[in-house]
């Protein structure tokens, strides 16, 4: 055995996963319509995690803990899927969450000024969250407005041909 | 944004721009959930994929693949479920054609999708749209209210024995599960990882059952062509590649917009010049894409004067394909380096990480132009890119390989004089 | 497979092969070398490392040979300049990222990227760029991970799904970003490490064995485990005297269980060169008095001189003798021989927790292999928990059915974990399970049977139907949970289900590694050891003991071994049995001594000598034949173990011819002869257990949770708990709230962990 330097702390308070979030009746029933449409309960894996989402603000571990619990799974099976698709947030985000498009069509018509003046606008970075907590900014891949670049996806709502003035209607007006 | 057709009536744009265009109710005024009750009333499940064969439609998610000819490879006998699945995962770059199908005419989809079902025997059918377009998902989701309160879903529908369910289903932000076989794990609850073909969905897709794959813009001309009748529809375009296609247009052109055109449609450059509206602000074409970033760029010299036929050998011989049909137009203040670098972007983010060439490839690739970018690009870099590119294509597991592949390829090739000003750097590699 | 051939060209070349086959088994056959990570045998397919390409006439792109089927005619090459290329690429894009810093990494010298590098890789570097940084980290007590060095081939996530049914590691995140790892990042499960020994490159690493030595350090000799009746065959990897590593496989030993181990095979090996193994001979000289060390000459002169004279004293039979079943077969021959022989006392016994006398006088056919149990077609598995018990025939249960096709009929008390792969889990009351036998063995029972299990009737016929109609074998397991008849019955199930095309094997699951060589060597002359126990200080006086006795033995008779005028106990450690020793007399472990071992399935293996006996400690046979020559007679093995087992073979009929070159190859293991009984009748014994089922209970709860992932693999036993990390585990496998990895440094456990009770 090699000299003791490195000691794992004893376990004073074992760690397990919290208690899984709960949700209110509507959300269950919600829930229940989801799991209703596949034959397989896994299958509602990714529209679960956009509800747990929308209730919590990004997957954390108590609606981690609940999505393993409905879906019969183990919060390994939960961890692997949501980290693969880059929509689902297992940090927390801004209460307003600014996508820019960068791909190539918004890039030719100006994704960059526009992700530029929302940096300036907001004071952070891409990739960052105001220190309220109210927007993060991202650069994300093609969302299927190319014909109406430029553009940014303001939490699930498409704000198209942007110009700098559009971009201040659309963040100034949020409640 | 235009949205309409040019070079032939309507077809698949017949509806979108009326008023209501989404509503049960305009649809059916305007020949909606005719062909369905023609299906139902008169013709049998193989009298439907002959049609469809007949009509000599091709994929239009990408690969180009005649759809009838999908269909019949669905073993009629299997006593397993089976399941049409639409895929409405639009996420190629420079495409939009589907999300406008859905938004406008949201009841085409769900007649295309009853009649694969019932020529397939399926019953519970899937339309999985990218978790972006959420807002497509509720107004499919109204949609389907409507057509299910109508008895066009559910038990005996339109009177008949045929009994069929279709249901939304979200992705959440990942380019392959565009990708037939990733959509199925997606749609499973996996990773949405590529699988092994063969066997191929049609023998074990979804649940391991038989399932077709097909795009949003292939099932909705399903509904005309059962209407109209298979030859009729074939002879809009052209032999090999029946009907119209929509072409998703953006970029610098004056008029970008959904555009449906004939198949065969010629020519290309007549068709960015005067039906786009020509370049934007007076410049000049110097590059396009003309099918979706995964498919080689093309030099205005190889499209002016040259009568490049828009079909699927049309756009070969041209020196491209169609792909998804996206155009991306680029006038001459674009540096086709760094259009390229943002496509290569792309592909490194959208890479599912599964296998080796694609996975370190892009990562790499990435890394190459970043650093010739910051001033350390050496002359050899070019061809570095198109080794590293050939050492892709053909050896990843799925075709996201070869779509990171061939624009470098082709960019490298075609615009040496956009890479060169680039590779007389330092050498140094960036952070 | 079919048996049907086909014709495929490789490389020019004619071969006919099996329709059906691999193309890359195929070529590996024929000696044309095809490099991959990603395929693994029984594993799923995965084709992600794209190292396996070939070029396939007639097909358009070069393809992975992993994934194609041979088919008639089909013209292959593996070696052109384009498919060298395209390997070449491969790992130039799997080197890209990994750190090129192979001597400060743990598995260089046995790294199959490194080597596949040198076979088939491009040896100058394009890659200029800075490498993506992943931090090293311990994802358990036992597993380091060094995340920048994987490959993904995923060896890792599929063995812990497909083998161990776990599902406790997988891959996250997405692209170039992907990793291997778990929510939280600490790894809950049985620890096996089977994901560090799939590992080709040094991902997942043995956090217990880490920057410690360099594998061409290290001595290797293939041996047996000591832990359980699998008989998992192992690689010691030794140092200076020091048992260093164990690994299933150091590309030379490819046993039974492949490339399997469980969290004791490959882990529970510090109690070797534990600081507190018994350093020399200690002798009480008075009861009561502390234990003195003595030099042997005087311990075994001592010991000789007192046992003489109880049996001068009392007679013969007042000396008992109990050898424990983890030891040899040769320490247990000679143990018997000395009882039956040198003392001639009748009170031999073997400490075991069940017998397995009843099943081997009745044995009606033969027993099951874990090889066997990959193939059978249907398992029936009636008490037991293989997964918890015997590792290895859960992992061969799962890959039956996942890749066998394998119909598993359960018949238990307890949800266990592996009713997950169970075609029908019968669901039975605690202590029912001579029930199930009672209706397997006779249909009119099955009301009855069911009554008591709390179960519907006709899951009995579906099972007995399942078993009927299968084509091919039927293996029949049971724990030790059944009683000594139901044994018999089950002994005799081959007459009762074998058919035209059916073989129907038996597989015992019994506790310890050597429990059926213990009942071998005892020749049927073994008793209880609980009733030589109850005779503790009356007709037994003396008590030689080699090994320790059961605790749960112990406690049945609480003060017995403080009334015997003399116990001599031959053992590693200080146990409750060397409590109240007049003797202690220390013993060799496994690694120090050359034996045999005769697992679950009847196969006899071989044990080797890794290292030299620590402290003054000898091979347990070799103590009791010095005892046996202080007493007058020579059995004259001359230190040779190999003579034992000569004199086992001649003397014992199911080891008849037997040699240890016979054993040489690891491979291809020998099973021992056991004389298959005549069918007879059984109707004594069914009257019994008809009986005792009659007086069941016809009510009562059944267990609804299944148990946890390593709830007996954790229990620190004697052995087990010298390995630290099991203490954690026993724990709960507390995440540690903090602490920073440092290359050179192991992670060991905090003394007053051990010593505080509210985490004992
Ligand atoms: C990387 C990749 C992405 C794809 N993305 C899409 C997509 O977003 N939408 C689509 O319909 N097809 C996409 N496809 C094509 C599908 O795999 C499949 O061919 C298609 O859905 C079949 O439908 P079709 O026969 O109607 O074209 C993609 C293919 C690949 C290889
Ligand atoms: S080519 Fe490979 S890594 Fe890339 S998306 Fe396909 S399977 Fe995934
Ligand atoms: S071994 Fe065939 S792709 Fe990895």
């Amino acid at each position: 055995m090699g000299e003791v330097l490195v000691k794992i702390q004893p376990p004073d308070h074992p760690v397990h996963m919290p208690e899984p979030a709960a949700f209110s009746a509507e959300v269950e029933s919600e829930i229940d319509r989801h799991l209703a449409k596949y034959p397989v309960k896994r299958s509602a894996i990714l529209p679960l995690m956009f509800i747990v989402q929308r209730e919590r603000g990004y997957l954390d571990p108590p609606g981690v803990q609940y999505l393993a619990n409905r879906l019969q799974l183990r919060v390994t099976d939960i961890w692997e899927v949501a980290t693969f698709y880059s929509m689902i947030q297992t940090k927390p985000v801004g209460k307003y969450h600014i996508q820019v498009c960068k791909t190539l069509s918004c890039k030719l018509l100006g994704a960059d000024k526009i992700t530029k003046y929302c940096s300036d606008k907001l004071g952070i970075k891409v990739g960052e969250t105001t220190g309220d907590g109210r927007f993060s900014l991202s650069e994300v891949e093609c969302l299927g407005s190319c014909g109406t670049a430029p553009m940014f996806q303001l939490n699930f709502d498409y704000h198209e041909n942007l110009t700098t003035e559009k971009v201040d209607r659309a963040l100034d007006s949020l409640p | 944004m235009f949205i309409g057709a040019i070079g032939c009536e309507p077809l698949q744009l017949r509806r979108v721009n009326l008023e209501h265009s989404r509503s049960l109710d305009v649809y059916r005024r305007n020949g909606g959930y005719e062909a369905i009750k023609k299906v139902l009333d008169s013709m049998s499940p193989d009298d439907v994929i002959n049609e469809v064969k007949k009509s000599a439609l091709r994929g239009r998610g990408g690969a180009g693949f005649p759809t009838g000819m999908k269909w019949s490879f669905v073993p009629k006998d299997s006593p397993k479920e089976k399941y049409v699945v639409c895929n409405a995962d639009e996420s190629e770059p420079g495409t939009f054609k589907d999300r406008y199908l859905m938004e406008r005419d949201p009841h085409m989809l769900i007649e295309g999708m009853l009649i694969a079902a019932y020529a397939l025997g399926a019953k519970r059918n899937y339309i999985y749209t990218r978790g972006e377009y959420k807002y497509l998902i509720d107004i499919m989701d109204v949609a389907l209210d409507e057509a299910r309160a109508a008895g066009l879903l559910g038990e005996k529908i339109l009177g008949s024995n045929f009994a069929c369910e279709i249901y939304t289903h979200t992705g959440a932000g990942a380019y392959i599960c565009g990708e037939e076989t990733a959509l199925l794990s997606s749609l499973e609850g996996f990773r949405g990882h590529p699988r092994m073909k063969p066997p191929f969905p049609a023998i074990s897709g979804l649940y391991a059952s038989p399932t077709v794959v097909n795009n949003v813009e292939t099932l909705t001309a399903v509904p005309d062509i059962i209407k109209m009748g298979g030859e009729a529809y074939q002879k809009l375009g052209t032999e090999k590649s029946g009907g119209t296609k929509l072409w998703s247009v953006s970029g610098h052109v004056n008029r970008p917009g959904v555009y449906e055109l004939p198949m065969g449609y010629d020519d290309m450059e007549k068709f960015i010049m005067e039906d786009c509206g020509g370049i934007a602000n007076g410049k000049q074409l110097k590059a396009v894409i003309p099918g979706g970033s995964s498919v080689y760029i093309m030099r205005a010299d190889q499209i002016i004067g040259k009568d490049v036929r828009m079909d699927y050998e049309g756009l070969v011989t041209g020196g491209s394909m169609v792909g998804s049909g996206g155009f991306i137009v680029m006038d001459e203040t674009v540096d086709v380096f760094e259009s390229t670098k943002n496509l290569t972007e792309f592909y490194k983010h959208e890479s599912c990480g599964w296998c080796t060439p694609c996975r370190e490839g892009t990562d790499w690739l990435v890394k190459i132009f970043k650093r010739i970018e910051g001033g350390g690009g050496r002359p050899e870099d070019a061809q570095l890119l198109l080794d590293l590119c050939d050492n892709i294509e053909g050896k990843s597991f799925c075709p996201l390989g070869d779509a990171a592949a061939w624009p470098i390829q082709s960019a490298v090739k075609r615009f040496p004089e956009d890479f060169e000003k680039h590779l007389s750097g330092n050498g140094r590699p960036q952070n | 497979m079919s048996t049907e051939l086909i014709k495929v060209t490789i490389n020019g070349r004619d071969f006919q092969v099996a329709k059906g086959a691999r193309l890359i088994d195929v070529c590996r056959e024929n000696q044309f070398d095809i490099p991959s990570f990603c395929y693994y045998a029984d594993l799923a397919l995965q084709a992600s490392c794209r190292m396996c390409l070939v070029r396939i006439e007639k097909m358009p792109k070069l393809q992975t040979s992993c994934t194609i089927i041979c088919t008639d005619g089909m013209i292959v090459t593996t070696q052109s300049e384009e498919i060298e290329k395209a390997q070449r690429s491969m790992l130039e894009f799997l080197l890209a990222n990994h750190p090129l810093d192979c001597p400060v990494c743990d598995r260089g010298g046995e790294c199959e990227l490194q080597e596949l590098t040198f076979d088939w890789g491009n040896l100058e570097e394009r890659f200029i760029e800075r490498k993506n940084a992943k931090a090293e980290k311990y994802l358990s007590p036992m597993v380091a991970n060094d995340p920048q060095r994987c490959i993904l081939c995923k060896r890792c996530t599929r063995v812990c799904d497909e083998w161990m049914g776990e599902e406790a590691i997988e891959a996250g995140n997405r692209g170039a970003n992907t990793v291997i790892g778990t929510f939280g990042g600490w790894l809950n499960c049985s620890q096996c490490g089977n994901c560090i020994e799939v590992c080709p490159t040094g991902t997942l690493l043995d956090g217990t064995y880490r920057h410690q030595h360099r594998p061409w350090e290290l001595t290797q000799t293939i041996s047996t485990c000591t832990y359980c009746s699998d008989g998992c065959q192992m690689s010691l990897g030794s140092r200076g005297g020091d048992l260093v590593r164990i690994v299933a496989r150091d590309r030379y030993v490819n046993g039974h269980n492949g490339e399997f181990l469980c969290v004791k095979g490959r882990f529970g090996h510090p109690f070797v060169n534990h600081e507190k193994r018994i350093r020399t001979p200690l002798i009480r000289y008075q009861k009561g008095g502390r234990l003195i060390p003595a030099t042997w000459d005087e311990a075994i002169r001592f010991t000789a001189e007192r046992l003489d004279k109880v049996v001068a004293e009392n007679g013969q039979n007042s000396l008992g003798v109990i050898g424990s079943a983890r030891l040899t077969n040769e320490s247990l021959y000679v143990l018997r021989k000395f009882a039956t022989e040198v003392v001639e006392t009748e009170n031999y016994a073997v400490d075991d927790a069940s017998s397995l006398k009843p099943f081997f006088e009745n044995l009606g056919g033969e027993l099951s292999t874990h090889r066997d149990i990959r193939y059978a077609k249907t398992i029936v598995l009636i008490g037991g928990e293989p997964e918890e018990l015997q590792p290895l025939t859960g992992k061969q249960i799962r890959q039956a059915v996942r890749n066998g096709g394998a119909n598993l009929i359960i018949f238990n008390s307890v949800p266990i974990r592996i009713r997950e792969q169970a075609s029908q889990f019968i669901h039975i009351r605690p202590g029912t399970e001579d029930a199930a036998v009672l209706s397997l063995a006779n249909a009119d029972n099955d009301a009855l049977a069911a009554k008591k299990m709390g179960i519907d009737a006709r899951d009995l016929e579906t099972a007995r139907t399942a078993i009927n109609q299968t084509q091919g074998d039927v293996t029949i397991m049971f724990g030790s949970e059944l009683s000594a008849a139901a044994q018999a019955i089950v002994a005799q199930f081959p007459y009762l289900f074998a058919a035209e095309g059916r073989r129907v094997l038996l597989h015992p699951l019994p506790l310890f590694n050597n429990s059926v060589g213990a009942h071998d060597m005892a020749q049927g002359k073994a008793r209880s050891a609980i009733d030589l126990l109850a005779g503790a200080g009356q007709s037994i006086r003396a008590m030689y003991v080699a090994g320790s006795l059961l605790p749960a033995h112990l406690q049945e008779h609480p003060d017995a071994l403080a009334k015997f005028d003399l116990l001599v106990v031959q053992e590693l450690f200080e146990t409750d049995t060397t409590e109240f020793a007049d003797v202690v007399l220390p013993a060799a472990s496994f690694a120090e001594v050359d034996g045999t071992f005769t697992n679950s399935g009847g196969l006899v293996q071989r044990v080797r000598k890794s290292i030299e006996p620590v402290h003054q400690s000898l091979a347990d046979w070799i103590i009791t034949a010095r005892l046996a020559k202080e007493l007058g007679v020579d059995f004259g093995f001359e230190r040779s173990s190999s003579a034992v087992f000569r004199e086992i073979a001649d003397r014992i009929p199911a080891y008849a011819g037997l040699r240890y070159p016979l054993l040489k190859d690891e491979s291809n293991p020998v099973q021992v002869k056991h004389a298959i009984a005549a069918q007879r009748d059984v109707s004594n014994e069914m009257n019994a257990i008809h009986g005792s089922v009659e007086a069941l209970p016809d009510e009562g709860e059944k267990s609804q949770v299944t148990p946890s992932v390593g709830h007996e693999l954790f229990k620190p036993g004697t052995l087990m708990s010298k390995t630290p990390q099991i203490h954690l585990l026993a724990a709960g496998n507390p995440v540690p709230e903090s602490f920073a990895i440092s290359p050179l440094y192991q992670i060991t456990i905090d003394d007053n962990l051990k010593r505080d009770p509210a985490v004992a």
